[in-house]
């Protein structure tokens, strides 16, 4: 599904070449979950770019679904992003003047979608998240938890093969942090691969593995079963404030 | 994306930012009524002018005696020129069959009196056909008989004040006057015509053109009228009344003026005048595209989390780049069609403080503001488009 090959990244922040990321190589494959973690500046968030197509690498070999996205020209990158990837932020970025439904249905429009089938798949998406009563709040008007359903409602309305999260419970309590993760857990279950960068061990103890960076490098990678030690060695097993 | 689905998504993001839309719309109304109203006065100024010539009758060409013209030669060698006669008049009306009224006067000023009442006047001698020339009515009474060029009537017709004046609140009509030393019957009185051209109408006395000319003790006229019949080009009658006066006085010394070569000159100023003030309502029309553009930069810099989210479901940067095209067009679109309503009232308004001003917004110019206000929409919007189609969509994410 995914195949990393000595992937790096570099920006130049004035006269300083800044190496986000030095010679990654990773393999993901169809329906793992997989947590990223690794303290503030490792290059969590410039991984998760680069594997969403927002972002391209500076060098090195990036393989989606067997293509190489190198050579890829934008209007295909963005046609990846349209119908083979969902993105869930911390912030949720859901739009402030559309409601739950039309923030669902945002994706469809720019993919073409029928007015019609728009609706039906949105309502699907809303009712998968128990979100249905909420159709026609706005984002302003949900709570915390309710606005992270909707936006993995919208992540995943296109059904695409891979969802992406950067810190999906970082604004939530626990409570509804935990609602959030099983819902991203039954979705793991049907079948969609989920990557997850987070800074807490909570996320990170549903992936089946985590790969933690450091400097932009992979330190370590560890199945669920050495996690918790792993997290410890790197001093990621608190919960963060 | 369907255009439709374009329109709809730009049009949800105006309605999401109600003051700001009403705002730049009413930036992009004021502009365009500014266009259809000053467009509407210069135009209804050129309209007016033009109806006050069709009201003198401008269809005719005036006989001048005399050249107009400065010429070089010596002060006296070129002699006088010779008068222009009651005979002239007669060539004339044998000589031009294209000519539907053919009207000879003098005038000069007399006095008039009536009982102790007594003032002076413009006095016009003239004939029946003067009547016709220069679209006079007539209130009370009748205008001048048809008589022969050289036989007098001592018969008078007023115009509108000097009726009034002489007879306050009675009628004229049937009394007798004192023009001069001829006592003369009053026949008929002008309706109110007012200033027309530099001549009041209204403080003028009619006199049949041979008792006129006695009573100046003249043998030339002042003017020869000659009115076209509809369709006979003027420049015809003008050219074949020019033959006749040479042949018959030896030289070209006459002058013969065509009223439309002036009206014509009148209407290019004013349709200049039209031009210049739709062109500062242009002016401000640009004031207001400035405005939607900052209204556009500060939206696409609130909204840029937003257009990071929507690169990140796919939105391609064509697509965000039309969004907010249609965006800014939508902006002044619909200003525009408020300016129009908003032009289009104030012309009502205009009309019923100046009714004699013909003001209607010239289609032309509605026209054009209505292009404009796109124009500026999508000139104006262009920038703030760009900025938001090549927004880096990682930079835009992490903004909030």
């Amino acid at each position: 599904m995914i195949e990393l090959e000595r992937i790096s990244r570099t920006f130049q922040l004035g006269d300083e070449p800044v190496h986000a990321l030095v010679e990654v190589s990773e393999t993901i494959a169809r329906g793992e979950h997989v947590a990223i973690m690794g303290p503030s500046g490792s290059g969590k968030s410039t991984l998760l770019h680069l594997l969403g197509c927002l972002d391209r690498p500076s060098s090195g070999s990036y393989r989606f679904e067997g293509r190489e996205v190198a050579g890829l020209a934008e209007s295909e990158l963005d046609e990846i992003r349209q119908r083979r990837i969902g993105f869930v932020f911390q912030a949720f970025h859901l739009v402030p003047r559309l409601d739950a439904r039309g923030n669902v249905e945002l994706p469809m429009i720019f993919a073409g979608v029928s007015r019609r089938e728009r609706r039906a798949r949105g309502d699907a998406a809303l009712a998968a998240v128990g979100l249905t009563p909420r159709a026609s709040h706005r984002p302003a008007e949900l709570s915390g938890g309710e606005r992270q359903r909707l936006a993995i409602a919208r992540a995943v309305v296109m059904q695409p093969s891979l969802l992406l999260a950067d810190e999906p419970t970082g604004n939530l309590d626990s409570r509804s942090g935990g609602v959030v993760l099983d819902l991203i857990d039954r979705l793991n279950d049907e079948g969609l691969t989920v990557v997850v960068v987070t800074h807490d061990p909570r996320v990170a103890f549903r992936a089946d593995r985590v790969v933690i960076l450091s400097d932009g490098s992979v330190a370590r990678r560890a199945p669920r079963a050495q996690m918790a030690e792993a997290l410890a060695a790197w001093g990621l097993g608190e919960e963060p404030k | 994306m369907s255009p439709d689905e374009v329109l709809r998504f730009s049009g949800g993001a105006l309605v999401g930012h109600r003051l700001r839309t009403a705002l730049s719309l009413i930036g992009v109304a004021i502009g365009i009524a500014a266009v259809v109203l000053l467009t509407a006065l210069g135009d209804g100024a050129r309209r007016y002018v033009l109806g006050q010539f069709a009201q003198i009758g401008a269809n005719f060409v005036a006989v001048v005696p005399g050249k107009v013209e400065t010429t070089g030669g010596i002060p006296g060698l070129g002699g006088a020129p010779n008068d222009l006669t009651l005979d002239d008049a007669r060539a004339l009306e044998r000589a031009l069959p294209g000519a539907r009224h053919l009207a000879p006067f003098v005038v000069g000023t007399e006095s008039i009196e009536h009982g102790d009442r007594r003032r002076q006047v413009l006095v016009a001698g003239a004939t029946a056909a003067f009547r016709d020339v220069r679209r006079l009515e007539v209130a009370q009474g009748r205008f001048l008989p048809p008589l022969e060029l050289e036989r007098g009537a001592p018969v008078v017709v007023l115009g509108h004040r000097v009726a009034r004046e002489l007879f306050p609140g009675g009628s004229a009509v049937g009394e007798v006057v004192r023009v001069g030393e001829r006592r003369c019957r009053v026949i008929g009185v002008l309706a109110p015509r007012g200033q027309q051209l530099g001549i009041d109408l209204d403080e003028v006395v009619i006199l049949p053109l041979a008792t006129a000319m006695a009573m100046f003790d003249r043998s030339s006229l002042f003017r020869i009228l000659i009115e076209a019949e509809p369709g006979v080009p003027l420049e015809s009658i003008r050219e074949r009344a020019r033959e006749v006066l040479v042949a018959r006085h030896g030289e070209e010394d006459v002058t013969l003026l065509t009223e439309d070569a002036v009206r014509d000159s009148l209407s290019a100023i004013l349709t200049a005048l039209t031009l210049a003030l739709g062109a500062i309502g242009a002016i401000s029309l640009g004031v207001a595209g400035i405005g939607i553009m900052n209204v556009m930069l500060v939206s696409v810099s609130e909204r840029t989390g937003e257009i990071g989210l929507l690169r990140a479901v796919g939105a391609s940067r064509a697509q965000i780049r039309a969004c907010l095209l249609t965006e800014s067009a939508l902006l002044s679109g619909l200003g525009g069609l408020v300016g129009l309503a908003a032009g289009w009232l104030g012309t009502r308004v205009l009309v019923r403080i100046w009714p004699a001003l013909p003001a209607t917004p010239p289609v032309w110019a509605v026209v054009a503001a209505l292009v404009l206000s796109l124009a500026v929409g999508a000139g104006f919007g262009w920038l703030p488009a760009r900025r938001a189609a090549r927004l880096d969509p990682v930079a835009a994410l992490a903004r909030q």
